[in-house]
């Protein structure tokens, strides 16, 4: 049958099972936004208020349902401003394909009205892009996207379809997707790996975003308690393993937990599963790596050996691999070292004091929130509390930039994160700096009528950089005090959502209590701006320089 | 530092060779010299190297290169240690 390339893409959509796309009509897409006005009973389209919320929002998605996420804009202006969210899914490795419109092939490369080389510039932060240039390679580039995107070490694809060649007529034949890997992975080897683990005492598993990306989070758990290994996690690691769960000693990193931290410098064999040892996380390179066995898993052959040199390395994905050290190992019991990691679990408690604390927000909103709701959170230090002490139990319930670190993450991802699986309860914790950068998203929530709601642990500063200002900058507070007069409450009101303020414990219980049913609700939390995220390994030190407070 | 060469098998469209020294440029390696013709398979180019870098920088180099799609073959040419079959 004859289809035009506007066709051919919203039937591989269709093909790719994707139900929910996220986007900004504009000049250069307008033949493929006629077909999705036709096809809306078949793909469904979520306008949002930016395109760099509609990327988050794609990202959300696809972080929530493990499916691509798919996010579409016009050329030019729609393209660049996808740009933050393409290079936040880079890192993050999060499967996304975005569909750029491009000015008609014979406009391309004459400086045309709102073209733009979007492949040029996006090509550092993509697994692979394409420009379409001829109708009859539409369908099957399609095809390799979605196939790049979601295989391997899943993200961002772009693909960039001039608007003649939406236009364009050819042959068209439905076709599967794609299937196995684009990247050769050879069998690996786990028999060292054993070994090593076999002759320890104080092992330890350092958990990361591949346990979840593989799906791995049963095969963790099983590995942990037949090591008798305490985990700590990467932030994208941090759901693999419920928080209750008494292996599980959060987040490690610059401000990864106490325990988590310790446990890590003194274990003799570390297992390092789908983490990429970024530089937050390790901190000073050699200290992390001396006076014990590392063994690092990972499906990226690139990733070994590139921040961390390791003793044994395991190229495959972190599911089959660790099927596999389960076949191998033992039952294995550590005494000495549970009692060691339970003294440091019991140094790391503080008295409950009932104070209006980013911890005792988080526990109260918590409280509120069935486990599987979704929490997103944008960047700063409210990001860090949420890491630290928000009671994640399970997987793939947590949107974070973590790569990027990226401010006005939250709003588009917990947007995507609401509609992934049926407009599921989502948080977004924020604060005031971040929410500014993408709070035109709240008119997208209102439209689509999304149960989000959305705390700002509102401190009236940039309260990361400030904290970095007060310890290393003699306290020199420059251009980090908002003090804006927004009155988000209003704000969010006239927005449509519902609006609140809280400035103590007992206050934001109450608003919680009576929070309407459907449709976001801000609340606008007011909290000191001298609250400090602690433990912090500062930059380039070891645990030797945690400081506790 | 070494000078070391890889060959490289890459798709023969257009884009493909800025997606190679932008690999490269970001790490700040200069090339020293660079060969590129297509094969006797005209869908495929082969690409010679040259540049300068020690043993981390040849297998970042390498396997860096190897992720890239439209490579589909990566050999290091001075000391032949590791090679990436696609
Ligand atoms: C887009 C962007 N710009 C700048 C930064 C640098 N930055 C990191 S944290 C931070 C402060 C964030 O302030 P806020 O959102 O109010 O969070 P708080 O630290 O107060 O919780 C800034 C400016 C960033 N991460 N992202
Ligand atoms: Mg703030």
């Amino acid at each position: 049958m004859k289809r035009n390339g506007a066709q051919i893409v919203v039937e591989q959509l269709c093909v790719h099972g994707v139900d929910t796309v996220f986007g900004y009509p504009g000049g250069s897409v307008l033949p493929l936004y006629d077909e999705l006005y036709k096809n809306a009973h078949r793909v469904h389209h979520i306008i949002t208020a930016h395109e760099q919320g509609a990327t988050h929002a794609a990202d959300g998605y696809a972080r929530v349902s493990g499916k691509t996420g798919v996010v579409i804009a016009t050329s030019g202006p729609g393209a660049t401003n996808l740009v933050t969210g393409i290079a936040n899914a880079y890192l993050d490795s999060v499967p996304l394909v975005a569909i750029t419109g491009n000015v008609s092939v014979p406009l391309l490369g004459k400086d045309s009205f709102q073209e733009v080389d979007i492949v040029g510039m996006t090509q550092p932060i993509v697994k692979h892009n394409f420009v379409v240039r001829d109708v009859k390679a539409l369908r099957d580039t399609l095809r390799e996207a979605f196939h790049i995107a979601n295989s391997g070490r899943r993200g961002p694809v772009l693909v960039d379809i001039p608007r003649s060649v939406q236009e364009d007529i050819c042959e068209y034949e439905d076709a599967p997707p794609l299937e196995g890997e684009t990247q050769p992975t050879a069998p690996f080897d786990t028999r060292q790996a054993v070994q090593a683990i076999r002759g320890c005492h104080r092992p330890y598993i350092y958990a990361g975003g591949g346990v979840l990306a593989s799906g791995a989070e049963a095969e963790l758990t099983a590995l942990a308690e037949r090591l008798s290994a305490p985990v700590g996690f990467s932030m994208m690691g941090l759901t693999a393993m419920p928080h209750h769960h008494s292996l599980n000693l959060g987040m490690c990193g610059m401000h990864g937990r106490y325990a988590a931290s310790v446990a890590q410098s003194e274990c003799d064999v570390m297992l390092a599963l789908g983490v990429r040892f970024s530089d937050r996380a390790t901190g000073n390179v050699e200290a992390f790596g001396q006076g014990r066995v590392i063994i690092h898993v990972d499906i990226d052959l690139a990733e070994i050996d590139k921040n961390i040199p390791s003793h044994i390395a395991i190229c495959g994905d972190v599911k089959a691999v660790l099927a596999d050290l389960l076949r191998a190992l033992p039952p294995m019991k550590g005494d000495a070292w549970l009692a060691r990691v339970e003294e440091l679990k019991q140094a790391e408690l503080t008295p409950p004091v009932a104070d209006f604390s980013p911890r005792n927000i988080m526990e109260a909103v918590s409280g509120f929130c069935r486990e599987d709701a979704v929490v997103a959170t944008d960047v700063g230090q409210h990001q860090m509390w949420t890491m630290q002490s928000y009671p994640f139990v399970k997987p793939r319930t947590l949107l974070t930039s973590g790569g990027l670190g990226a401010m006005g993450y939250g709003m588009g991802a917990a947007i995507g994160g609401c509609l992934a699986d049926g407009k599921r309860r989502a948080v977004l914790i924020t604060s005031d700096g971040s929410f500014g950068m993408n709070l035109t998203e709240l008119a997208t929530a209102v439209a689509q009528e999304l149960p989000l709601l959305i705390v700002i642990l509102n401190n009236g500063v940039l309260g990361m950089v400030r904290q970095w200002q007060t310890m290393f900058y003699g306290q020199r507070y420059s251009q980090t005090t908002l003090d804006r007069r927004t009155d988000f409450p209003a704000l969010a009101r006239a927005f449509g959502a519902a609006g609140y303020r809280a400035e103590s414990l007992p206050q934001l219980a109450d608003i919680l209590g009576r929070l309407p049913a459907g449709g976001p609700a801000v609340i606008d939390c007011r909290i000191d701006r001298d609250e400090r995220v602690l433990p912090m390994i500062p930059p380039g030190g070891s645990v030797q320089n945690i400081v506790r407070g | 530092m070494e000078r070391f060469t890889v060959e490289l098998i890459v798709a023969n469209h257009y884009g493909v060779l800025n997606r190679i020294t932008g690999l490269y440029a970001r790490r700040g390696y200069n090339i020293e010299s660079l060969y590129v013709n297509v094969t006797e398979n005209p869908e495929l180019s082969r690409m010679l190297i040259v540049s300068e870098g020690d043993g981390y920088i040849r297998t970042q180099m390498v396997r860096q290169l190897s992720k890239l799609y439209d490579v589909k073959r990566v050999i290091l040419m001075a000391t032949v240690k590791e090679t990436i079959e696609k």
